[in-house]
């Protein structure tokens, strides 16, 4: 026993010694990113980028992967947060992040905020100050399997397209047989994305200034707007996902069984590997109103208790650079810049990602504006599946949702 | 042995005159049980008790999260509904099937070892791959269980995607874990004498009569105990409904556990979450109770000397 100490000690001590020197050594930046694969790689490649450029740095990236917010609030809570990472939920984390206009305003021209388009940046402020830098983002359109409709002797889809015409054409390939349809709608779309409909069609979930939904959210416009798929799914004219099945629309459309497939950048690399001869198409619009996207952005914030709030701030700098920005493949540049000097304005598959984003700079997303969203939107949440189930009663259910959110209102 | 109660009693006394000594030996299960089982219950407790977002700033509320619970919130009385449909569904036929496969297991027929593996097996396979494989069967389209369904020319329903027909896909993806139950059943049953039967065989007992008059007095404490586990997984159900039907359709398997569970990681509403721990804790200690004071009634220990009156 004691002797066993004896070397025990030493070591323990040399272990500490040299830990001590390798932290003299180095500054350790932490950063912590929700995502995994391809994508991590990528960033992992700019943390090593950033290092080259900052000698005596290094950038522990941290993959908190599907647990992102758990991982984060137990982080946050323990008083060690990461000092930069990834962030989307401004509202509920804002208190824990930096406000970055002082930096921004210090590096203005570095960081050329001219080059990134507005709609970008506005979905990391709250109450006029800055908590992110966009460091990618996606817009919403529709992938559509050019064989198919070739095969079916369908005109192929083009911009300012509507709605009518997109269910005109999905009915052509409909077969029983082979279990085909022409669309797929979803009854448990992701509530933020789903918002693009409504603000296409004039109306939005709640009231910019985040205290109505009344009249909004059961606005005859967001009647129509459910109804509208609740008779697709009817018809037969779309399959309904996620009503007992979680079979993916990216996977009926990888398979050719959906001709037309709404959905975002996120399903560009999948579609890619399938082999699917595919076109691309910004969404279609309500009659002669112009058409919306949600934004999806991820953007890079600094945690207000940042053990390294220079050293942090420079790296989110060199995330939001040109070089950087360039780096990333599996989402769209932010730098306007980038995306034209890559051609991507111009390719007819990039294209409509971009003409989304340039039409879709107006509306707010309802979470920013009221801190109880998250709840408010569990109600919506079941009003859309309830009416995708019924196949219709939009305005019942809605009114429901809307009489269950008061409480979250006052 | 050589320890006969008269060497042990002095040294008895010295242990307890020995300070620390034995309180050192027993001190990592104290420690283990004053770190992470008092600590965080009572932690819990007082977290139930203030406005308690995971960042920012705590403030007491007194009882608030308890009356906003009780008086505000409708979804506390839905999911807790949802809860008490589940358990009981699922307590009976979790008792009775386990106790009637056990009975079957205990013929002793030909196969009965292969058998007593593949009903245990389910016990011993994960929750997410249990739930994987429900998931496949419950298709509408695709599953096995609507094609079987067809060949008896009968049109299976949208199991998971149904507001009437979730709720049953999950009691009985949840009784397929009934091993653990079955092989307590199992272990009882072997444990009755045989005496019993062979005495009740010779006066001419028929066998069913055997099983309510024999087994199953001599079985009670099992029953009891199955019976208040039951109780305790039904009302914690979490795993399956998360996964199987992430409390849809339409919410028409929003769990009790599930919506504690989405009120503290998803609403970051830590007090609240922890104000409907306690209450689930109350509803099952006071359950529990219950099925305690009433099983006097009806459980029979081997050895214990009932007072006047008291049969089992």
């Amino acid at each position: 026993m004691k002797r066993r100490s004896v070397i025990i000690a030493p070591a323990i001590l040399a272990a500490t010694f040299w830990g001590g020197m390798a932290m003299a050594q180095d500054k350790v930046l932490r950063f912590a990113t929700w995502d995994s694969d391809e994508s991590l790689a990528i960033e992992e490649a700019i943390a090593r980028k950033f290092e080259e450029a900052n000698p005596g740095v290094k950038v522990q990236v941290e993959a908190y992967g599907d647990g992102y917010d758990e991982k984060l609030t137990a982080a946050m809570g323990a008083g060690s947060p990461p000092d930069v990472m990834y962030m989307w939920n401004f509202p509920a984390y804002k208190d824990s992040l930096m406000p970055m206009d002082d930096m921004i305003a210090k590096d203005a021209e570095a960081m050329n905020l001219a080059d990134i388009p507005a709609g970008l940046m506005n979905i990391s402020k709250i109450e006029g100050k800055t908590y992110g830098m966009p460091a990618g983002f996606t817009t919403q359109v529709v992938f559509y399997n050019k064989d198919m409709f070739a095969a079916a002797g369908a005109p192929e889809p083009a911009a300012g397209w509507t709605w009518d015409d997109l269910r005109a054409a999905a009915v052509k390939f409909r077969n029983k047989d082979t279990k085909t349809y022409g669309f797929a709608v979803d009854a448990k779309p992701d509530p933020y994305d789903f918002e693009q409909f409504l603000w296409s069609n004039g109306t939005k979930y709640i009231s910019d200034d985040g205290k109505t939904v009344d009249g909004y959210m059961n606005s005859p416009e967001a009647v129509e707007v459910l109804t509208m798929f609740a008779e697709m799914i009817k018809n037969e004219e779309a399959v309904a996902l996620n009503i007992g099945d979680d079979t993916s629309g990216s996977t009926l459309f990888k398979g050719g069984k959906i001709a037309m497939f709404q959905s975002a950048m996120w399903s560009k690399s999948g579609i890619d590997e399938s082999g699917v001869n595919y076109g691309v198409v910004v969404l279609p619009q309500f009659g002669v109103k112009p058409v919306h996207s949600a934004i999806g952005a991820s953007a890079v914030s600094i945690a207000k208790d940042a053990a390294e709030p220079e050293l942090a701030w420079e790296f989110v700098k060199f995330f939001s650079s040109p070089e950087a920005v360039s780096m990333r493949k599996n989402d769209l540049p932010v730098r306007t810049s980038v995306a034209e000097a890559q051609g991507m304005t111009n390719d007819p598959v990039f294209k409509p990602f971009f003409d989304m984003l340039a039409t879709s700079n107006k509306e707010i997303h309802a979470f920013l504006k009221n801190a109880e969203w998250g709840r408010i939107q569990e109600n919506l949440a079941k009003a859309i599946e309830a009416t995708m189930i019924d196949q219709g009663n939009a305005k019942a259910h809605l009114d429901e949702a809307v009489a269950a959110s008061a409480r979250f209102l006052q | 042995m050589a320890n006969s109660p008269a060497h042990r009693r002095p040294s008895r006394r010295k242990a307890r005159g020995a300070g620390i000594v034995p309180w050192l030996f027993i001190s990592p299960w104290i420690l283990g049980f004053l770190f992470f089982t008092l600590g965080p219950l009572m932690f819990s407790f007082i977290m139930s008790l203030y406005d308690w977002p995971v960042v920012g700033a705590r403030t007491f509320v007194g009882l608030d999260n308890y009356t906003t619970m009780l008086r505000y919130d409708p979804q506390f009385w839905d999911s807790l509904w949802i809860t008490v449909k589940f358990a009981a569904l699922f307590v009976p036929l979790n008792i009775i099937l386990s106790f009637g496969l056990a009975v079957l297991l205990n013929l002793n027929l030909r196969g009965t070892a292969i058998f007593r593996t593949a009903f245990y097996l389910p016990s011993v396979i994960s929750g997410v791959a249990l739930v994987t494989i429900w998931s496949w069967l419950y298709s509408k389209e695709y599953g096995l269980l609507n094609y079987m369904l067809s060949f008896a020319g009968i049109e299976g329903p949208n199991w998971l995607g149904d507001t009437g027909w979730a709720i049953f896909a999950i009691t009985i993806a949840s009784l397929w874990g009934l091993g653990g139950s079955m092989l307590i059943f199992l272990a009882g049953l072997q444990s009755v004498p045989k005496e019993l039967y062979e005495a009740a065989r010779i006066s001419g007992v028929p066998p069913w009569a055997q099983v309510i008059h024999i087994t199953l007095p001599m079985l009670s404490p099992m029953l009891l105990f199955t019976f208040i586990t039951s109780i305790i997984s039904a009302f914690q159900q979490l795993t399956i409904a998360l996964l199987l039907t992430k409390g849809g359709p339409v919410g028409s398997t929003y769990f009790f556990a599930m919506y504690i569970y989405d009120n503290a990681f998803k609403f970051h509403d830590m007090g609240y979450a922890a104000a409907m721990s306690w209450v689930m804790f109350l509803i099952i200690l006071v359950l529990s109770m219950l099925v305690m004071r009433w099983s006097t009634a009806w459980v029979y220990y081997e050895g214990e000397v009932k007072k006047e009156g008291g049969h089992g």
